[in-house]
């Protein structure tokens, strides 16, 4: 019975957990826990509260289940959920996150040490140093997969705020990669 | 392509979403311009690293967590069993009530019978026949639910 729950498709699952089917709800929390917990930590930069939007989405979720019509995707939908309860905590005072602690990162040294560090890691780095609203449209579009148009839509801005959003940001990005790191490190990395 | 016009569509070029037209004009400028050429690898390391961000999961309990505080869901589609079960329950309690119907039908016809309009009063009978055309309509529309809340339910 379990075996076939897990292996049912989401719309069935999605059915059976609007009718209060804990078990099938648990499937689908199983297959978008690292996902919601991801987007809500690259928006909060902070396991704990991360952990705890998450969570929370997916009571929302759970809640609201039984008025989904499936118009939209239910990934979607849950992503806009997890973008609202993330947002909310945001505007709430925060205490001040120790960034390069809570990414893990080692804190930047002089340039030369760059030259044998992950690129990838000083981007990451420099995406939880950008203002919230960029930082939330950069990851709902690459990493979450959404269109310029569903952020729009999820996040109750005009399209074209959207992609001026994700176009500085990634800008800043760029910059402040050359900036720490300097072409003629990043030269032998990228073409090495 | 200037520089100028390659800067500002360098994104879109990244991301495939330069028409080809300018695409090619894009290209064309690149093979000459080390500046461009520069400005390229940097904005595809960004890019990159952006499209290919991990998955990062949440503590072992995280699911344990979830489920344990579940709330109690607001299910307002009718269980078909009760669908079913409404029909014969309507259908008896108007039959079982029809004369006190009669009588209510009755006084309040025979009210609005003023004096230049003429109203027809129904007799007993006539209005248990109403009563059970009311009852019939209500069969109807219980199992009409009651199909919907079938489908509702097997729709899986």
């Amino acid at each position: 019975m379990l075996e076939h729950v897990e292996s049912a498709p989401e719309e069935a699952l999605v059915s059976r957990s609007a009718r209060g089917d804990e078990q099938a709800f648990g499937v689908l929390v199983e297959r978008y826990k690292g996902m919601l917990y991801s987007m809500a930590y690259r928006l909060m930069r902070d396991r704990g509260r991360a952990e705890d939007a998450a969570q929370e989405s997916f009571i929302k979720a759970w809640a609201a289940l039984p008025g989904f019509k499936g118009e939209a995707k239910f990934s979607s939908w849950l992503y806009r959920i997890c973008y609202n309860t993330c947002i909310s905590e945001l505007r709430k005072k925060r205490p001040e996150v120790e960034l390069d602690e809570a990414m893990g990162v080692p804190v930047a040294g002089p340039a030369e040490e760059f030259k044998n560090r992950d690129i990838q890691v000083v981007i990451q780095e420099e995406v939880s140093r950008l203002p919230d609203d960029y930082r939330a449209a950069l990851t709902l579009f690459h990493f979450n997969g959404l269109s310029y148009d569903e952020i729009a839509r999820l996040a109750h801005k005009p399209m074209g705020t959207v992609k001026a959003q994700i176009h500085r940001g990634r800008a800043l990005l760029k910059a402040r990669l050359l900036e720490r790191v300097g072409w003629d490190n990043l030269k032998e990395v990228m073409w090495q | 392509m200037n520089c100028e016009e390659v800067r500002r569509s360098i994104q879109d070029y990244v991301t495939r979403e330069l028409k080809p037209e300018d695409r090619r004009r894009f290209d064309a400028h690149l093979v000459e311009c080390a500046e461009c050429q520069r400005e390229l690898a940097l904005m595809t390391a960004v890019v990159s690293t952006l499209d290919h961000q991990m998955v990062l999961e949440p503590g072992p309990d995280f699911s344990e967590k979830v489920l344990s505080t579940l709330p109690r869901q607001r299910v307002l589609l009718l269980s078909p069993w009760w669908a079913l079960a409404l029909a014969p329950l309507l259908a008896g309690v108007v039959w079982l009530a029809r004369v006190p119907i009669a009588r209510g039908l009755d006084g309040l016809l025979g009210r609005v019978n003023v004096s230049h309009v003429t109203v027809p009063t129904l007799s007993l009978s006539q209005a248990g026949a109403g009563a059970l055309a009311v009852a019939l309509v209500g069969v109807a529309v219980a199992f009409g639910a009651s199909a919907y809340a079938w489908r509702e339910y097997l729709r899986d």
